[in-house]
């Protein structure tokens, strides 16, 4: 089943939009729950973005997109 | 860069680093959160040389290597820090203060506004011991490296904040790094003058303004640093 990796809702208040500032694992790369994958900025504060399961990483949103509280960047094929 | 000190080593005093090491003991606090070491750390750090600090992603601008050979020659080196936000010169004019938490997602403390009031209201209540009776938080347009949170005077930036955030080991919990570099000494001119070439260089037409920043020698003229440095640290202790 496929795993969507998703901006946390919780991270921050507001609807202000962040931007995808780093891919720290490539595109069809293997990686396991609880990796760092993706670094994303708003409001000059980085959070890091872990893999909620093991999997092959298929990245939806290139860096330097914008993005939302709880948007998918990226699915992981088991 | 130089190995990280063990954390039991890093005091709530000044440390006077190069700038890669001061970075590097920030990345250090962090991690001391994220492994359980501790649930709370301040740094303060000024650097004894200089550099021009942004995140990495900088590197990815198509005039990066050309800019960073013009700012390497002009005395001011990239480094790359692991907060948010844009370009900023480090140098001994400038005092970084770094407090590192651990925060329970989901609660008040999750949200990226109460880490910058965490290190801002403690800031604005230290100058005000000192008599500073203006300082607030907020922007300053035509600041290099705004923000919504930055501890002005008079409406002008003094520090600059900036954070980052990473899940703890094995919790739901997140580890909160927030960083204030406040300058301390020269004039905006000569900070700002650095991040303006850096835009040049970049082929980036936006260019700061002086008049947005303020260094604390302008406003405290006659203030002991060494000894008033304490009392900032102790607000931000006792906050927590």
């Amino acid at each position: 089943m496929t795993t969507e990796i998703t901006v946390p809702t919780d991270l921050w208040e507001g609807d202000t939009e962040g931007v995808i500032t780093a891919w720290l694992v490539n595109d069809g790369a293997e990686v396991a729950e609880g990796d760092l994958v993706a670094e994303v900025m708003v409001e000059k504060a980085q959070y890091e973005i872990e893999a909620p399961a093991t999997g092959r990483l298929g990245i939806a949103k290139e860096e330097d997109e914008v993005v939302s509280k709880g948007s998918v960047i990226a699915t992981l094929e088991p | 860069m130089s190995a990280a000190p063990p954390i039991d080593d890093i005091q709530p005093r000044l440390q006077r680093p190069s700038v890669a090491e001061g970075l590097v003991q920030e990345e250090a606090l962090l991690e001391a959160i994220c492994q359980g070491e501790t649930e709370f750390a301040l740094l303060a750090w000024s650097p004894h040389d200089r550099a021009l600090v942004m995140p990495r992603r900088h590197e990815r601008l198509a005039g990066f290597p050309e800019a960073r050979r013009v700012l390497r020659e002009r005395g001011w080196p990239i480094q790359f820090r692991s907060t948010g936000g844009t370009p900023v010169p480090q140098s001994s004019a400038v005092i970084n203060v770094v407090l590192a938490q651990r925060c329970q997602v989901g609660s008040s403390a999750a949200h990226l506004e109460w880490g910058y009031r965490r290190l801002g209201d403690p800031w604005c209540a230290w100058l005000s011991d000192l008599g500073v009776a203006e300082a607030n938080l907020g922007a300053a347009p035509g600041a290099y490296c705004d923000g919504r949170f930055n501890v002005r005077i008079g409406e002008r930036k003094l520090v600059g904040t900036a954070q980052r955030w990473r899940r703890v080991r094995g919790s739901r919990d997140m580890a909160m790094l927030i960083h204030g570099a406040m300058q301390v000494g020269e004039t905006p001119e000569a900070l700002v003058e650095v991040v303006n070439a850096f835009q040049s260089a970049i082929g980036d037409p936006q260019r700061f303004s002086p008049a947005s920043h303020v260094a604390l020698c302008q406003v405290l003229p006659d203030l002991d640093l060494e000894a008033a440095l304490p009392g900032l640290l102790a607000r931000l202790g006792e906050a927590g």
